[in-house]
This record gives C-alpha cells, sequence and structure tokens, in this order.
C-alpha cells in the first residue's frame, strides 16, 4: 500500500510539475497578433518585403500593396517593433553616391610589355591573366543618389553609362543598372557601338575589375575598374 | 458431541455445566442463545472463577491457536485489493500528462531561437556600428545582356580587390 501511496505521489508531481513548466510554451502556441500598415515614401515595398521576411515568426505573415505602395503586416507586437525599424532604416531618402569608374585596355604583346606606372597596381592584380600590356583607356567619378542616371564620355571615344540602383543596408551595397560601356567606331568616330550590358552590386569601398574579353586566350580585353564611395 | 437442540433444552441461567460451556465455546450459533438467556456464560466459559477454561487449559490454547491458523489461513487466501480499471487509466493518464508536460517544457526550454530573435540580435549588433558590417552579400555581377557568355571570378590575391572576367564570343575582337 505504502509503495502504491508513493507511485501516485510521485505521478502526481510529476503531473503538476509538468504542467507548470508547459505553461509557457502553451501559451505561445496562440499568442497575440497584431496588424500594421506601413507605408513608403521613397523605396518600394516589394524590395522591404525581402528584407522584412526574416524578422517574422511563423504566425507573422505579410501583403504587398503596391497602388498605395505599403505593406500590411501581421505578427506578434514585439515583431512589429523590429519590422518598424528595419523599415524605418530603409525607407530614408535616396542616398548620394560616388562612383569610381576607369577603363583598362590589356592586351598580350611581344616584345616588351608596356605597363604606365598609374596602372601597375592594377596589373598586379591582374597578373593571373595573360596580358602583359595595359594602357588607360579612361577614368572620371561621377556622383549621384540612387535612381540618377550617370554618364561618362572619355577622350578615347569610350563611353560609360548606367544608373544608380537602390542601396542596400544588408550587404552594404549599391546597384549599378543597366552598366553599358559603348565605344565609338568607325572612320569618323562617330557611330555608337555597344560593347556589353550588364547589371553589378558594389560592396561600399571595395574595389571591383570587371574584365571582358571574347576567350580566355584572347589577345585583347577590357578591364572595368569600378569602386563605389558614399 | 453435543447437539445444539441438547444444549438449549439444558440451558439454564447461572449454569456452569462443563459439558454444556464447551458447546458453547464451539457452536458461535447457540453462543448468541446462550447471551440472550445469561449473559455471564460467555465469561464462564471462558474459565470463570477458577481460571481454568472448561476442558483443560491444553485445550483452550489449543482452540485459540487454530483460531489463529485458521483467521492466517483466510487472510492468506483472501483476494486482496486490486487497483481498479478506472484507477489505472487514471493513474496511466496522469503519468502520459506528467512525461508530455515534461518533455513539452524541456524542448521549449532548449529550442533553437526564433528567428525574429535572431533578427533582433542583428539589429542591435547593426546600431552598435557606426557602420554596419554587411549581414548579406550579393553577387558582383546581377545580370549580363548575353546568356552565352561565360562569367568567371578570378582568385583573390589577397587584397580586397575582386576580379572577375566575362568571356563573350560575341564581344568585337577590338576591344
Amino acid at each position: 500500500m505504502k509503495l502504491k501511496h508513493a507511485f501516485l505521489m510521485i505521478s502526481m508531481l510529476l503531473a503538476v510539475s509538468g504542467a507548470a513548466f508547459a505553461e509557457p510554451a502553451a501559451a505561445d502556441a496562440k499568442p497575440a497578433l497584431a496588424v500594421r500598415i506601413f507605408s513608403f515614401k521613397f523605396k518600394q515595398a516589394d524590395k522591404a518585403a525581402a528584407a522584412i521576411k526574416p524578422l517574422l515568426s511563423k504566425e507573422g505573415s505579410m501583403s504587398i500593396q503596391p497602388s498605395t505602395n505599403s505593406l500590411v503586416v501581421t505578427d506578434r507586437a514585439e515583431n512589429l517593433k523590429s519590422v518598424a525599424k528595419m523599415i524605418g532604416d530603409f525607407d530614408k531618402e535616396p542616398q548620394s553616391f560616388r562612383l569610381y569608374v576607369r577603363i583598362v585596355g590589356a592586351s598580350k604583346v611581344e616584345g616588351s610589355p608596356k605597363i604606365a606606372d598609374d596602372l601597375k597596381d592594377v596589373a598586379r592584380k591582374l597578373a593571373i591573366l595573360p596580358y602583359n600590356s595595359f594602357e588607360s583607356v579612361g577614368e572620371a567619378t561621377v556622383q549621384g543618389k540612387e535612381g540618377d542616371p550617370g554618364l561618362i564620355d572619355m577622350q578615347t571615344g569610350y563611353r560609360a553609362d548606367f544608373k544608380f540602383g537602390e542601396y542596400d543596408p544588408a550587404s552594404d551595397s549599391i546597384a549599378v543598372n543597366d552598366l553599358q560601356i559603348a565605344k565609338l567606331t568607325g572612320a569618323q568616330k562617330d557611330q555608337l557601338t555597344s560593347l556589353l550590358k550588364t547589371s553589378l552590386n558594389l560592396t561600399i569601398g571595395q574595389t571591383y575589375i570587371l574584365g571582358a574579353s571574347r576567350a580566355p586566350q584572347s589577345q585583347r580585353a577590357l578591364m572595368i575598374v569600378l569602386v563605389a564611395r558614399r | 458431541m453435543m447437539t445444539c437442540h441438547y444444549f438449549r433444552a439444558n440451558l439454564q441461567p447461572g449454569n456452569a455445566d462443563a459439558a454444556l460451556l464447551e458447546h458453547l465455546r464451539h457452536c458461535d450459533a447457540c453462543l448468541d442463545y446462550a447471551m440472550s438467556i445469561d449473559p455471564d456464560l460467555f465469561f464462564r466459559s471462558l474459565g470463570g472463577d477458577e481460571l481454568v477454561p472448561p476442558g483443560g487449559v491444553d485445550a483452550f490454547v489449543g482452540d485459540v491457536m487454530s483460531q489463529v491458523r485458521v483467521r492466517n489461513a483466510e487472510t492468506a487466501l483472501a483476494p486482496h485489493r486490486t487497483v481498479s480499471a478506472w484507477q489505472r487509466w487514471a493513474l496511466a493518464a496522469t503519468i502520459a500528462v506528467g512525461v508530455t508536460g515534461a518533455t513539452l517544457a524541456y524542448r521549449y526550454e532548449h529550442s533553437a531561437p526564433a528567428p525574429q530573435r535572431v533578427a533582433q540580435t542583428l539589429l542591435s549588433v547593426q546600431a552598435a556600428k557606426p557602420h554596419p558590417a554587411p549581414t548579406a552579400t550579393k553577387s558582383f555581377v546581377e545580370t549580363y545582356s548575353s546568356h552565352n557568355a561565360t562569367i568567371v571570378e578570378m582568385p583573390s590575391d589577397g587584397s580586397d580587390t575582386k576580379v572577375v572576367m566575362i568571356f563573350d564570343d560575341k564581344l568585337p575582337a577590338d576591344l
């Protein structure tokens, strides 16, 4: 009888303590959700949605309202605070950036290579490529805000035009959209021929070299050095 | 052996006949009857004034011990009190609830941090720095006009310069 009583007591203790421990989890099972509408002044709501998604809980959801450029977010109150902070950081007035662009012609030549002093640093970074001669085609720095167009005309007949894209705080990078490198060709140098067109993401402060050639064994390549700064 | 009929026919109040009293020790039915005739008969059957039970001490002790053995045997043979079906179900349910509750509590306490907690941590880390460290990276070349081109990221020379080559046979030879 004593053993049975002890067994019953232990079981009851387990049940009570288990229920007590499980109470917070049970309480979280049905959290109170709130709804909040975020309207954007400067940025597109769909762009913010991607950044907000990781902040939402399992119960959270959101919907984009393109007509009002707003985002309807449903989640716990504490998560909505995080979302509001993120949106506050995101939906800011377009920021201004400077984009440094330098175009370098790289070629493989017989005999003594030609490398200008100011291109030795670039040549060293491209040592893995089969080019031994580097010549500067032109360089310029363009300043603009997010969404602004940029245009660089070089005396050598090369042109770079692009559009400042949006700044992404998560990767600390600026998009350079529709970058087109073109060249004046023809006997009179009056025909603008597009060489390449691309869109890039540049981490602020990092140096990028985008090279273009017909094939890895080509004798000639165009190197575009890009640096974005605030 | 004295019959009950003979005992009842000869029983008188105050009677101390040893044979009658001995019958009384063996017959519970006559004991009740005798008690109604003479309540003192019970005590006299135990031995009376001389403290010697009728039939002798040995017989009395033998009767007592036989009664003890009989009652022990009855206790041993009596069905044990068992837990009824509903008690068993209640017990099982209690244990199940206890174990389940404890398991849920353990999982809740040791579960991985919720996504929003991670995000909040990242945000707090970002807020502490004047220029937030990137928490994500994007590919350098997002799009390129030709789908047949090969885009290769060259090995880094140790500096922070990133070199990416585009090999496109549609490019002019005199770049």
